[in-house]
């Protein structure tokens, strides 16, 4: 059983990390696991975060389906097989 | 059944529908701010099921381009050159002679919306605000007049293969009050756009369907979800609306239905918790200017996230993204101070300059409707 959690890249992120659509990775809390993306993914890093420790306000990061700016925030807890979505808000129409 | 009805009878079979519910969608004003992919799709289908009156508002014209996907429209139209909004109530005229369009050709900005939603001559205030625009600038207008007036409004958005939906049933009063609205009676009401996205992405982060394309079906099936949500609402059947938002990848495969109750009741909104409506009264969103006799129109953006005072960072421009996305359509020069480009747009040529500070200018219009048509499709807000 891994320990990883699956995160969802959205389109406009995914030439930064190789194109791909979803990575799994370990970590304890959202922030956790968006750090060691951030570390491994500088540019998506650049994109994704606002200053070193809050994300960029039209990017929403759900685990599973709930919001975590009402949870607990980059310090939500995950568990192993957890989804973490990226989702930016989507102009076009 | 009287004959007027019979054209709906499929849909009045549907439980919860009936023959009240479609007088009530025949008695239904629904403002349809923007008509192309999604508006079209919207206008259509609501025409369709017999929604009574609409107010279709679109600043564009036909091109091209435009027919992958924006169904009212078809190659007549594009030789002939007639505006959005006017080609759809010609469409719609045919499609159900019992339905009443009112063609609004223009931009919408916050000095026009507030008119459009609640003003015009023999239509009044609108049951319902339909989302079909291109940028966030103008969903955040929708959204203000909506909590302010206590409008239902049906956010829809699609890009490339990924689209999301979500309808607005707006708290009208301050936070522990009850409004008098039929939702809020009824203990539906939801977090209005903002209380989800907090700020628009800055110009130039996201990409556009003009740079980065997009498929009929993305956009199909957002409106469509957006029909779904309308038709919940002008039948009185809240209890059906949706309270999460709708948010896919068709590509990915991956179809979510994200909570956002708790945005209303945690987070601090300065629109429908605050009420502050900050693009209804001009504080962001963009400005025009005509440069006179250099047939160009420069366009100011102020967005909140440039707005120290709002606790943004500044955002500058990112020209390097900007430029490689651009260079389909024509010759582009960036350097750190600004960002040229050549762009045929409906086979008219344009030169776009944009500068570091957020101002832009569109050489080749002398029209402020056109100038941020282009800026939205081919930068973004």
């Amino acid at each position: 059983m891994s320990d990883t959690v699956t995160v969802r890249i959205p389109t406009a992120l995914r030439p930064q990390v190789g194109d791909q659509e979803s990575l799994d990775v370990a970590g304890g809390t959202v922030g956790d696991v968006l750090g060691s993306l951030n570390t491994q993914y500088p540019e998506f890093g650049k994109r994704l975060y606002k200053g070193d420790n809050e994300i960029n306000r039209f990017i929403n990061i759900y685990v599973n389906d709930e919001d975590i700016r009402f949870m607990e925030n980059l310090q939500t807890p995950l568990s192993p097989g957890d989804e973490v979505s990226i989702v930016p808000a989507i102009a076009g129409g | 059944m009287s004959q007027e009805l019979e054209r709906y009878h499929r849909q009045m079979l549907l439980p919860g529908f009936g023959e009240a519910g479609q007088r009530r969608l025949m008695d239904a004003k629904v403002l349809v701010v923007g008509c192309g992919a999604l508006g079209t799709v919207i206008a259509n289908m609501l025409a369709r099921a017999g929604v009574g009156h609409l107010v279709i508002v679109d600043r564009d014209f036909i091109e091209i381009t435009n027919l992958q996907r924006q169904v009212l429209f078809d190659e007549r139209d594009v030789a002939e050159g007639i505006p959005k909004a006017e080609a759809a109530k010609r469409k719609i005229a045919g499609i159900n002679s019992q339905v009443t369009v009112e063609a609004v050709v223009d931009d919408v900005n916050h000095t026009n919306i507030e008119k459009l939603a609640t003003g015009l001559a023999g239509v009044g205030k609108v049951d319902l605000i339909m989302d079909g625009v291109d940028n966030f600038e103008t969903r955040y207008l929708a959204n203000d007049v909506a909590v302010k007036h206590g409008i239902p409004y049906v956010y829809g958005g699609a890009v490339g293969t990924v689209g999301a939906s979500y309808a607005v049933l707006p708290h009208t009063v301050a936070p522990g009050e009850t409004g008098e609205t039929s939702w809020e009676q009824a203990g539906r009401a939801t977090p209005c756009l903002r209380c989800i996205f907090e700020q628009a992405p800055p110009p130039g982060v996201n990409p556009t369907c003009d740079t980065a394309g997009v498929i009929g079906p993305a956009v199909s099936i957002v409106a469509n979800y957006q029909v779904a949500e309308a038709l919940k609402i002008l039948t009185g059947n809240l209890d059906a609306v949706s309270p999460t938002m709708l948010n896919f990848d068709m590509w990915a495969n991956a179809y979510k239905q994200f909570k956002v109750a708790r945005a209303y009741d945690v987070g601090e909104c300065e629109c429908c918790k605050k009420r502050n409506f900050e693009f209804l009264d001009g504080k962001f969103g963009s400005s025009t200017t005509t440069l006179c006799g250099r047939n160009a129109v420069q366009l100011n953006m102020k967005s909140a996230e440039a707005d120290s005072s709002a606790g943004g960072n500044g955002h500058r421009l990112d020209f390097d993204e900007i430029a490689k996305r651009l260079e389909s359509h024509g010759n582009v020069t960036a350097n750190k101070f600004m960002l040229r480009a050549d762009i045929t747009d409906n086979g008219e040529p344009y030169e776009l300059t944009l500068f570091n500070d957020g101002r832009a200018i569109v050489k080749g219009t002398k029209h402020a409707n056109v100038a941020k048509s282009i800026y939205a499709k081919y930068v973004g807000a």
